[in-house]
């Protein structure tokens, strides 16, 4: 009784194992792999990844401008927040593909831009290689009055 | 007695391996995460376009877990500082990752706190962005290192606070 017991036991040991594996490969063949990238146009603000996607301050419009500097200096990416709402990560400027403290993009923080690019859309995450900044209107969201500078007020 | 030395041994590993263990920042949608990924230059892992050595430190990196994921890596230990001068001696390799795993529907990221190669070897805490700044501003403190980098002080002193040269705010 306890060899049957045991031998059932590690027959559905290996069975679930197995499926297990089955479907963990399916899942890894089936899913993840990037689309072909979609050609797109975005219209939106320049802003910190960090600190607007974690909400850990106000940080939108000319209240984060200097704040965003430094982040974008440290290394932390660079996204457009679109007019549409969704976060897009930039990976490549007009033919740079400096996506780490890239100077063409600290001097445009916090600008509305409309950028001509390729799309990919990849686990949740939009990714962003600009080909072209088509339009710069330059600081136009004045948050300053309501927030003052963020984050420590100075 | 031996089982005394060795309980207190093992205890005091535990100790150890907790202070390498990710804290909680309390921020939406983290959670404290330890995987196990390979290192990847996500444009490269996106468009094949592949320069050597995951672009030298000039992009971004992500990990690929194992399940096909791809998640970019946002930020580190340091203050308003990224992860790539953490990551990118680990090009293409696989590392342990320790850190905040922030399923945010907005957008998907990885804080990385603490990291060592998979095969084995030291955790390093991720503070490689304050180490290098330091080394490249001849030795000052990095613990508040956007007050005295001379670029965003550069750009400050041209375009404000506020970005827009003599704006200011109505409190001021």
């Amino acid at each position: 009784m306890d060899r049957r017991r045991l031998s059932l036991g590690l027959i559905a040991t290996l069975t679930m194992g197995f499926t297990g594996t089955l479907g963990f490969a399916g899942a890894k063949a089936a899913v993840n792999k990037a689309a072909a990238p979609k050609r797109v146009q975005v219209t939106g603000e320049i802003i910190d990844t960090w600190c607007y996607v974690t909400e850990i301050m106000f940080a939108q419009g000319t209240a984060h401008h200097q704040c965003a500097v430094w982040c974008a200096l440290g290394g932390i990416p660079v996204s457009v927040l679109g007019k549409d709402g969704k976060v897009y990560m930039v990976l490549r400027v007009e033919g740079d593909d400096t996506s780490v403290a890239n100077p063409k993009l600290i001097t445009i923080q916090t600008s509305e831009v409309t950028v001509d690019g390729d799309l990919y859309v990849r686990d949740g995450v939009n990714y962003l290689m600009v080909n072209k900044i088509a339009d710069n209107k330059g600081i136009v969201n004045l948050t300053q009055d309501e927030y003052g500078i963020q984050p420590f007020g100075k | 007695m031996r089982r005394i030395f060795i309980g207190a041994g093992l205890i005091a590993l535990g100790v150890i391996a907790n202070a390498q263990a990710a804290e909680e920042w309390g921020i939406d949608f983290e959670k404290k995460a330890r995987v196990e990924a390979k290192v990847v230059d996500m444009a490269c892992e996106l468009t094949g376009n592949c320069p050597d050595n995951c672009g030298n430190g000039k992009r971004q990196l992500g990990l690929l877990m194992d399940d096909g994921r791809l998640v970019p890596v946002i930020k580190n230990f340091d203050i308003f500082a990224g992860a790539t001068n953490d990551l990118i001696k680990h090009c293409n390799k696989r590392i342990v990752a320790d850190g905040l795993m922030i399923s945010n529907p907005k957008m998907p990221m990885f804080a990385l706190q603490f990291s060592k190669p998979a095969e084995g070897g030291k955790w390093s805490r991720a503070n490689q962005f304050g180490k290098d700044w330091s080394k490249a501003n001849g030795g000052k403190n990095s613990g508040q290192w956007f007050r005295t980098d001379p670029v965003v002080a550069r750009i400050i002193k041209k375009d404000g606070v506020f970005g827009i040269p003599g704006l200011k705010a109505k409190s001021e």
